[in-house]
C-alpha cells in the first residue's frame, strides 16, 4: 500500500496524535467509541487504552478530546505543526 | 414617509386603547406610517423593507409592553419607546377603565402624540430601524464538476470556483469574504447528517482551527476551516435542514468569513482537480 500523505507530505512525518494522561484517564473509553479511525486501541491489564496508529489520527482533529470528561488527551500545538507541515512541504519541492 | 409608528391594539386596558388613538394620530398629522402589531406578529416579512429603512417609533400601553417586544422579535430597535401607563403615572392621574376614550383620554392621547412628533422632526436622519447586514456577497454555484466514481459511489468536485484542505472542506472566496462547506466525498462518507452545531458570530478563526462540529447517523466530524478570519455570517437553514448537506454540499455552506489571510492560507489549499486526485487515492485506502 503506497504511504499515506497529508497535504503532500507523508503523513508518518507528521507527530499529530493524541496523547493521553494516565493521572487523569479513568478508562472510561469515551474516546475510542467516539473515534471511527481506530486510532486508539484496548488492552489488558493496568493502562486498558493506549495510542496505537497515531497516523490515523485526522491532522488538526481534536474532537476525541472534547469528548473527554478527565480531560486526559492533548494534541501538538496546532501553529507548530502547520510551521512544520510548510517546511516538510518546501523540503519536498526542492528534493 | 417620516417614520413608522407600532403601537399596542388598545383592545385589552384603557391605557393601550391611548396608545392605539396616539398612533392613529401621528399617522394623521405627522405622516407616519403604522406597524400594525397583529399583522408584524403574523406576517413580519410584509414590514421588513420599511423596518429596514426607516426609524421606529414604539407606543406601548402598559408594562406588558407587546409592541416593544413585538420589535425586538423583528430584529428592530426603536428610536423612541413610550409607555402610556408611565406617562399616566407621572401625571399623577388615573385612567378610566374604558376601551372606548372619553375626552381626558384623547387629550392625553393628543398631548404624546404632539410630544413625539415634535421629538421627531427634531430626530436626525432615518436611523433605519433594523441594522442593515453588509451587502450580499456574490457566491456564484459551481459551473462544472469533476467526477471522481469509485465502487458504487460519485463523487462531484468543482473543477473551479472552490479550493479545498486535505480535511475535506471547500472554500469559495469573493472579494474579501468567504464560504466553508463540506465537501462531496466526506458528507458521502458521513451518510446522513443530523445537526451542524454552528460557530459564533464574530469568532476569530486561525486556518486548521475547527470551526465547528457536525454530527450524522455514523459520526461527529469536526469541521477544520480551510481559512483564517472573522465569521460574519452563518446558514441558519441549516439549523433546521442540516440534511441540506448531503442534498447539495457546495450550496450548503456553514460559515461566512471575513478573511484575514488569504494569499498565505491559499498556498496550503489545493484546487479541483487536485482535490479531485486527492478524493481518488483516499477513496481507494477506505
Amino acid at each position: 500500500m503506497p504511504e499515506t500523505t497529508f497535504m503532500g507530505v507523508p503523513r508518518s512525518r507528521i507527530p499529530w496524535a493524541p496523547t493521553i494522561d494516565y493521572q487523569k484517564c479513568d478508562f472510561c473509553m469515551e474516546c475510542d467509541e467516539f473515534c471511527p479511525h481506530r486510532v486508539f486501541e484496548r488492552r489488558d491489564g493496568d493502562v486498558k487504552l493506549v495510542v496505537a496508529n497515531p497516523d490515523n489520527c485526522v491532522v488538526f482533529c481534536r474532537a476525541c478530546a472534547k469528548t473527554c470528561g478527565p480531560d486526559a488527551i492533548s494534541f501538538p500545538d496546532k501553529p507548530s505543526t502547520v510551521a512544520l507541515i510548510k517546511k516538510l512541504r518546501s523540503e519536498e519541492d526542492e528534493g | 414617509m417620516s417614520y413608522l409608528v407600532l403601537a399596542c391594539t388598545g383592545l385589552d386596558k384603557a391605557e393601550g386603547s391611548v396608545a392605539r388613538e396616539v398612533a392613529i394620530r401621528l399617522a394623521e398629522e405627522a405622516g407616519a406610517a403604522i406597524i400594525c402589531p397583529v399583522a408584524l406578529n403574523r406576517i413580519p416579512a410584509r414590514y421588513k423593507k420599511a423596518l429596514a429603512e426607516n426609524r421606529l417609533v414604539v407606543v406601548d400601553g402598559c408594562a406588558t409592553g407587546c409592541a416593544g417586544k413585538l420589535a425586538a422579535a423583528a430584529g428592530a430597535k426603536p428610536a423612541l419607546r413610550v409607555l402610556v401607563s408611565d406617562v399616566v403615572k407621572q401625571a399623577g392621574s388615573v385612567l378610566p377603565p374604558d376601551l372606548r376614550l372619553g375626552p381626558d383620554a384623547l387629550d392625553l392621547a393628543r398631548e404624546i402624540a404632539d410630544e413625539i412628533a415634535a421629538r421627531q422632526a427634531a430626530a436626525p436622519g432615518p436611523q433605519p430601524a433594523v441594522a442593515q447586514k453588509p451587502g450580499p456577497v456574490a457566491f456564484a454555484p459551481p459551473a462544472d464538476f469533476v467526477v471522481v466514481v469509485h465502487d458504487k459511489y460519485e463523487f462531484r468536485i468543482p473543477v473551479t470556483g472552490f479550493f479545498f484542505n486535505a480535511n475535506d472542506i471547500w472554500v469559495q472566496v469573493a472579494g474579501s469574504r468567504a464560504r466553508v462547506g463540506i465537501s462531496d466525498y466526506m458528507q458521502q462518507r458521513l451518510t446522513d447528517i443530523t445537526y451542524v452545531d454552528p460557530p459564533e458570530i464574530g469568532a476569530t478563526i486561525e486556518q486548521f482551527d475547527d470551526i465547528c462540529t457536525v454530527e450524522s447517523t455514523k459520526a461527529a466530524f469536526e469541521v477544520v476551516s480551510p481559512v483564517s478570519g472573522r465569521v460574519v455570517l452563518v446558514n441558519e437553514a441549516l439549523e433546521d435542514a442540516p440534511e441540506a448537506i448531503n442534498e447539495d454540499p457546495y450550496d450548503s455552506w456553514i460559515a461566512e468569513l471575513e478573511l484575514s489571510a488569504w494569499e498565505e492560507d491559499r498556498t496550503l489549499l489545493v484546487d479541483g482537480p487536485a482535490y479531485a486526485a486527492e478524493v481518488e487515492r483516499k477513496a481507494a485506502e477506505d
